[in-house]
């Protein structure tokens, strides 16, 4: 230790770490970084010129830039897509969010026969992996007609428990005084929970909003399954279809315009995670751990 | 809402004790209905659906033909339903251990503060929150066998250009290291959970008795991450069982079978060879290996408590 120079051994102290902790620091923050990097190296790509991407030289910051593969990108519809997207996860997480929150008080605060059997229910129907009830439910919605409809892309995904878990969890924590107060003025339950009560939910509000709507807008099985419509598509199950062929043209200069289109795709999502890191990562959290 | 409201007045006037054990708030119904609708719909009854759709011949056209159980012995003898499951199998060995030790090793490091491990924190995470498309693409990019960057940097190394994707050897690897990629995240964040709930005061007083890391790793934080340990080896374990997406935008199940998982051939026998029947009976199946290994997890949990 004694051939540590001064300064870093103040340093260390002031963080409280000693001569072993400085390697495990480095490496760890070297394996974070290099866990990110496949993002960056999707983001280069999608700014290289086709001819500069399948090279033998590894260029992490491109040369040269453009943005054509971004134009190709459009030349598909994508556009159309996004807003299938959008429409879908926007509506889809709204629901959810709002009758989960409503669940949720109602199961944390009101009192009716079959209120705890009906959450035991809730969280038995965990246990059921979606991909079973999707054959039977495909054959329902093409049955019904509604295949690749707004309605097939929305309607299957509103019944998520995480929204009732989180709201129930947070209701069941939160003071009573307040809505008894409430409550003497003359406020029914409506009111209570319209005007107190969810107003001051902002916390499991925002957690549930950001997990579904990262959940609705990267849902891929549903989707790809309902939609036989090309202008019905959602953009992952679009974009899905940009991977590069082995052995043909497309292999040669699609990795570009393929990174370039799931750079679109990742921007929602990865923009609201950092944004809004401490709302998804306390909500996982609470919202499996449990269970 | 109106006999509710009249509940309500009725047990104001009782006083606030009897409030509490003797109300009945009707209204709670109508709070939970807009729930409970859709969740019957789309949760419960496709389920019980299934199980019937199971039973019967059934395609796009046409109408349902009661055959009992001749899809579930159809399944047994279909080859292609073996290939999927001893896949899923495969799957599981490989992606299962890798996203619970890699996610332990990284929730340990973000908890011992270090400067940036915020950062860290978000990096490692960052994968979970894109889709299974972005998941698939980046990675037949990054596993590309003469121009991807893991063979690239492999190559230093001295090691061969693998055909990751490509090859019936390897394309289940591939498909693996991109799964562990995106879903190490919500292990990761569990483990970090539970290390954030060990009192803080048990591993200082361990340090004072002069216990390495080795020890405090070993005696206090292993033992107190049991529970969320079998946890995330669970819901992992399901999640595999379930691969499906990474797996159609990667490689198809191919080359030949070499990466199908059930749910994959589930997906073909329903879309390609419009047998909703057959397919709703392997998709049952698969179901039932879920549940068992549901069941055995609580059992084990309560077994230790």
């Amino acid at each position: 230790m004694s051939i540590m120079p001064g300064r870093l051994r103040n340093w260390l102290d002031e963080r409280r770490m000693t001569a072993l902790d400085l390697p495990i620091w480095l490496l760890g923050m070297i394996v974070a970084l290099a866990w990110f990097a496949p993002f960056i190296w999707m983001v280069s790509t999608s700014l290289k010129y086709p001819s500069d991407v399948m090279t033998l030289e590894i260029e992490w910051f491109p040369r040269r830039i453009t943005f054509d593969n971004y134009i190709k990108v459009f030349s598909y519809p994508v556009v159309r897509w996004g807003l299938n997207s959008l429409i879908q996860a926007v509506t889809s997480t709204a629901l959810s969010v709002l009758f989960g929150a409503m669940a949720g008080y109602a199961l944390a605060r009101l009192k009716f026969p079959g209120r705890d059997a009906l959450f035991a229910l809730f969280l038995a129907s965990l246990m059921i992996p979606t991909e079973v009830s999707i054959v039977p439910m495909l054959l329902g919605f093409i049955k019904l007609g509604w295949a690749s409809s707004y309605q097939a892309l929305i309607l299957p995904t509103i019944g998520n428990v995480f929204s009732v878990y989180i709201f129930r969890q947070f209701f069941l924590s939160f003071p009573r005084e307040i809505e008894e107060a409430a409550r003497v003025d003359g406020a029914g339950p409506l009111r209570l929970f319209f005007l107190i009560a969810l107003p001051l939910a902002r916390a499991p509000a925002i957690a549930a909003t950001v997990i579904l709507f990262t959940l609705n807008w990267n849902n891929f099985l549903w989707p790809l399954l309902v939609t036989f419509d090309e202008s019905m598509k959602t953009l992952p199950v679009g974009i899905a279809a940009f991977t590069p062929v082995v052995g043909t043209h497309t292999q040669l200069e699609g990795f570009s315009v393929a990174m370039a289109a799931i750079t679109i795709l990742s921007v929602p999502s990865l923009l609201l995670f950092f944004l809004l890191q401490r709302y998804f990562i306390q909500g996982i959290s609470q919202g499996s751990i449990k269970q | 809402m109106s006999t509710a409201t009249l509940l309500d007045k009725q047990a104001a006037r009782r006083g606030p004790a009897a409030d509490d054990d003797r109300r009945i708030d009707a209204v709670g119904y109508l709070f939970v209905a807009f729930f409970t609708i859709p969740f019957f719909l789309f949760n419960i009854l496709p389920v019980f659906f299934g199980i019937y759709v199971g039973f019967t011949r059934w395609s796009i056209v046409g109408s349902p033909r009661w055959i009992g159980f001749d899809n579930y012995a159809q399944a047994f003898h279909d080859k292609w339903v073996w290939v999927g499951f001893q896949n899923v199998l495969l799957y599981g060995v490989l992606i299962v251990p890798s996203v619970t030790m890699l996610g332990l090793a990284f929730a340990l490091f973000v908890n011992r503060g270090y400067p940036l491990s915020g950062l860290a924190r978000s990096l490692f995470f960052a994968p979970n929150v894109v889709s299974a498309t972005v998941i698939g693409l980046v990675w037949v990019w990054l596993l590309d066998t003469q121009y991807g960057l893991l063979n690239h940097y492999l190559g230093f190394l001295g090691i061969e250009a693998v055909p990751w994707l490509t090859s019936t050897q390897w394309s289940l690897v591939g498909v693996s290291i991109a799964s562990v990629w995106w879903d190490l995240g919500l292990a990761f964040v569990l483990f970090l959970a539970a290390l954030q709930d060990i009192p803080s005061d048990l591993t200082e007083a361990a340090m004072v008795d002069g216990a390495g890391r080795w020890n405090r790793l070993r005696f206090i934080i292993l033992p107190h991450l049991r529970p969320v340990i079998s946890m995330v080896v669970t819901l992992q374990l399901i999640s595999t069982l379930r691969i499906f997406s990474q797996v159609y935008v990667m490689t198809n199940g191919g080359p030949g079978t070499s990466s199908q998982s059930p749910i994959y051939y589930v997906y073909q026998v329903a879309i390609v060879r419009n047998l909703f029947g057959y397919a709703s009976a392997i998709a049952m199946l698969l179901f039932v290996g879920i549940l068992v290994l549901t069941f055995l997890q609580r059992f084990m949990l309560s077994e230790r408590a």
